[in-house]
Order: C-alpha cells, then structure tokens, then sequence
C-alpha cells in the first residue's frame, strides 16, 4: 500500500460525501456538524502531525512533558464540560486523568516495557489519556446521577450509623462499572470482533502480525489499567463533594 | 444516670436554607430538654419545620446556629455516626435495602444472634413466617415494621419517627401506634414523633411540642397543648386542626 497523501486525504472526502448525501436523503439534521467535524479534524490531525514531527525530531524530555500536561488539561476540561454540573469537576477530572495516566506511564517506563522516547510515549499517553476522559465524564455522570435520585436510601444508611463510603457503596459499585464497561467490552472482543487501531497500524504500515499482536495486549494493559485507577480517583473524589465530615448528604452543595 | 434528667438538649437550634430569595429560617431558635423514657409529639401545621427539626436532632443536617447535647456531650464533640446508632431516625416513608427482611435487620448490626433476630421480629411484631422473604414482597404497613426493627436493632437510646404511620390505612396505624408505646415501655426509650394530627398525639400521649414557622410556640402535655394551649398562635392551630 502507498503511503496516502494529501491526495488520498482529497479523495477519501468521498467518504464524507456518502454519509451527508444519506443524512439529507434521511432528513437526519447532521450535515452541519458533519461537516464542521470533517475539517476540524483535518485541521487538528494535520496540526499534531506537524508538531508531533518537531518533537519527535528534538527528543526533548521537557517537551514530552509538555504534551502530555496538556493532553490531561484538555481531556480534563473535556470531562468536565460532559460531566454533569458538580462543584470542582475540572480539578476532579484533571486529578483522576493525571492520576491514571502518570501510574501507568510510570510502570511500562519503570519496567522498560516501552523506552522514553517521544514516539513510543506521547502516541501511547494519547490512547491514555482519551480512554481515562471517557471513564472519567461516564464515571461523574453516573455516581452524580445516583446519588441525587437516592437521597432516601443514602440517608437510611446514615441514619443506621453507616459512614458516606458505606451509604454509597452499591452506588459507588455501579459507577465504578459505568466507567469501565468500554474497556472491559474491548478487552471481551479483542481481537474477535475488531482488529484494535494500535494493532490495526502497526500492520498497515508493514510490522509483523505477531509483533503488532504483541503491542496490543500491552496497549490493551495499559488501558485497563488506566481507566480502573481514573475511575476509582474520579469516584472518591466526587462522592465526597456530596458529603460533609460529619456524613451528612448535601445535594445543594453539587 | 437520673431517670429524669435531660437526655437530649437542645439549644437554641436554628438552620436557615438558602432561597431565590435569600436564606429562609425554617427552625428558629429551638430549646426544649428531652427526658429520658418518654413521648414527645412534635406537632404542627405543613412547613412548621417538625421533620427539619428531627433531621438536626439525628444530625443529618447541619444547624446555622445552636446546640445540641445528648447524655452531657456536645454533637459537634461525638462521631456523627456513633450518635446516630444512639439516636435512631424513622422516615416518613421506609427504605429497606434489597434483600430479606433478615438481611436488613443484619446491615443494622451484623453480629446479631438468631436470638437477637427473632427478639427483634418478636417485639416489632413482624409474621415470623416473612423473616426470609424479600422485601420488595411486603405491604407498607410490614415494611414500616422491618424498618422500626431493624431500627432497635442498634439499641438506640432515643428514636426520632418522622410521621411514621402517614402512609398507613387506620387500622395498621393504630397497631403501629400500639406497637410504639410497647417498646417504649419494654425498653424505656424516648421516643420524638412528627405528627401533623394531633387526636394521634393524643392516643400516644406524653409531652407536646407545637412549632409553627420554626418557632417553638407551646410545650406541655399532649392534652394541655391540643385542648388548652396557652398561646393565640396554639389556640388557632387548634381551632383549625380540630374543626
């Protein structure tokens, strides 16, 4: 296969040209976003190609930092502007994505599963970071969701003498799962039902099977890992927002 | 400790909530001395502040001013939920958590005995024969019975019951009401009750508590207070209550 172009780029428009002739033949009012999202991203993808090729060239260790805090601050704001309204969200949200995603970039690092060279850790802190928003905005939504339509139950416990934590737990439980159902689906259909794009990549532009197999599970890993710990500080960090110290349930204060 | 000296004091409690319109007092500048072992009828027309009142007492809100002391000590000094194993609180309509009836009296307190359990069930007058079914199986009226057992449980000192027995058909709020003065007497509780009527204030008897607007506006036995109130404001709400 050759390697596309911006002529390739040009053509494969057809593609979009298909699904907005549909949307107009279904009356499906998308054309405008449709298109909007087509060139936005052409303009982004474009953007970080450009950027991720001088980083890549100056292998600074500054600059990987860089990328990387501003991946979490954009995913973060991101998370919390999908997040339903509760006090703090971006500083929930930036402290569980940072918190997932520097322990488990810390770990494939530490044990030299990957080297520290721009190439392998700012793709791979993308997967992250996008994976950890996605759990993080389901995991607010769904505790925030529970909480406020279960003041009953909730009070019942505390008034039985149980702390915030165990009024929540089966709360907490549900939210947990929220927000990693993604992740634990793709680990299920790995490979059987779809080909994973990390995977997909490396053997389009030419890596053995076999090796791009083995990226994968890493990749696959790695994803488990950081959508179960953004998860988990997502969670506690929100339902404590509900609650004073002396385990009282403020809805008001959300 | 003396059998009738103050279990709970409350001093000169007040929360206010915030509006649209700014904060709006709904207990205002409450105190009252609650002995130990007996009834107290906390009553009142809609939005008097009876059942926010009973929330401050059980500490599941936060008070903008004043104190509250029970057996001595300072609310803002003990644990939140140690104190609310000795105080217990009943809500206006029972939540039982998924399960049987047995596994709700065990989340009140897991190390209870079979003795304990059928102890419980016997004084809170549950069918014996339901103690294994689900929960969601029962009418309201056996629900609101788990709910008081599973209260018990804890061996409180003090039960608050938010208008316990207003989703209840007459009959089983009569067996409830019963049911109430039982243990109060088997286990010489204090009982604090909401009550919105006050002919159930005076089938349970004790003390009386009128609050109209979050003010405390008439304290006394249920029969002074319902039939010979002091106050205009008393003297009206009667006029109106007992038409």
């Amino acid at each position: 296969m050759n390697t596309p172009g911006f002529v390739e780029v040009l053509f494969s428009l057809a593609l979009v040209a298909i699904a907005i002739g549909l949307t107009l033949w279904w009356k499906i009012p998308v054309q405008k976003d449709m298109s909007f999202g087509s060139v936005r991203a052409f303009v982004q993808l474009v953007a970080v190609g450009y950027v991720l090729k001088y980083i890549f060239e100056l292998e600074s260790i500054a600059l990987i930092f860089l990328a990387i805090l501003i991946m979490i601050t954009v995913g973060a704001h991101t998370a919390s502007g999908r997040a339903k309204k509760v006090r703090g969200t971006f500083v929930i949200a930036f402290a569980a994505i940072f918190t997932g995603s520097a322990i488990t970039l810390a770990v494939l690092l530490l044990l030299n599963v990957i080297t520290f060279e721009a190439r392998y850790v700012i793709p791979l802190a993308g997967m992250i970071v996008a994976n950890s928003m996605n759990a993080t905005t389901l995991t607010i939504n769904r505790i925030t969701s529970d909480i406020t339509s279960n003041r009953l139950a909730i009070e019942t416990a505390l008034s039985l003498g149980k702390n915030w934590r165990l009024a929540t737990r089966t709360f907490q439980r549900e939210a947990a799962i929220a927000g990693m159902i993604s992740v634990l689906n793709f680990m299920k259909t790995v490979g059987i039902v779809a080909l994973p794009g990390a995977m997909t990549g490396m053997i389009l532009a030419g890596a053995e099977p076999v090796k791009a197999v083995l990226f994968q599970i890493i990749v696959a890993y790695m994803l488990l890992s950081v959508v179960t710990i953004s998860t988990i500080v997502a969670l506690e960090l929100t339902v404590r927002k509900f609650f004073t110290s002396f385990h009282q349930l403020r809805l008001e204060g959300k | 400790m003396n059998e009738t000296a103050a279990i709970l004091e409350v001093k000169n409690l007040a929360r206010d909530v915030p509006t649209k319109n700014g904060p709006k007092t709904i207990v205002n500048d409450i105190s009252y001395n609650f002995e130990k072992g007996r009834i107290y009828n906390i009553m009142g027309p809609s939005g008097a502040g009876k059942s926010s009142f009973l929330r401050l007492i059980n500490r599941l809100d936060e008070p903008t001013k004043g104190e509250v002391v029970f057996n001595g000590e300072k609310f803002d000094q003990c644990p939140a939920c140690g104190l609310r194993r000795k105080i217990g609180y009943l809500f206006q309509t029972p939540y039982l958590f998924p399960g049987t009836v047995r596994d709700n009296l065990l989340y009140a307190k897991d190390k209870l005995t079979e003795e304990d359990i059928q102890r419980l069930v016997k004084q809170s007058r549950i069918p014996p024969g339901i103690i294994d079914d689900d929960v969601e199986n029962l009418s309201i009226g056996e629900k609101q019975r788990v709910a008081l057992a599973r209260l018990l449980a804890m061996d409180p000192e003090v039960i608050l019951l938010d208008e316990p027995t207003s989703a209840l058909d007459p009959t089983y709020t009569k067996a409830i009401e019963e049911l109430i003065k039982c243990i109060v007497k088997e286990r010489s509780l204090t009982v604090i009750m909401v009550t919105h009527n006050p002919e159930q204030a005076l089938r349970m008897g004790g003390q009386a508590l009128l609050l109209v607007a979050g003010r405390l506006v008439e304290t006394g036995t249920v029969d002074e207070v319902v039939k010979n109130p002091k106050t205009e404001v008393g003297r009206r709400y009667r006029d109106m209550e007992l038409q």
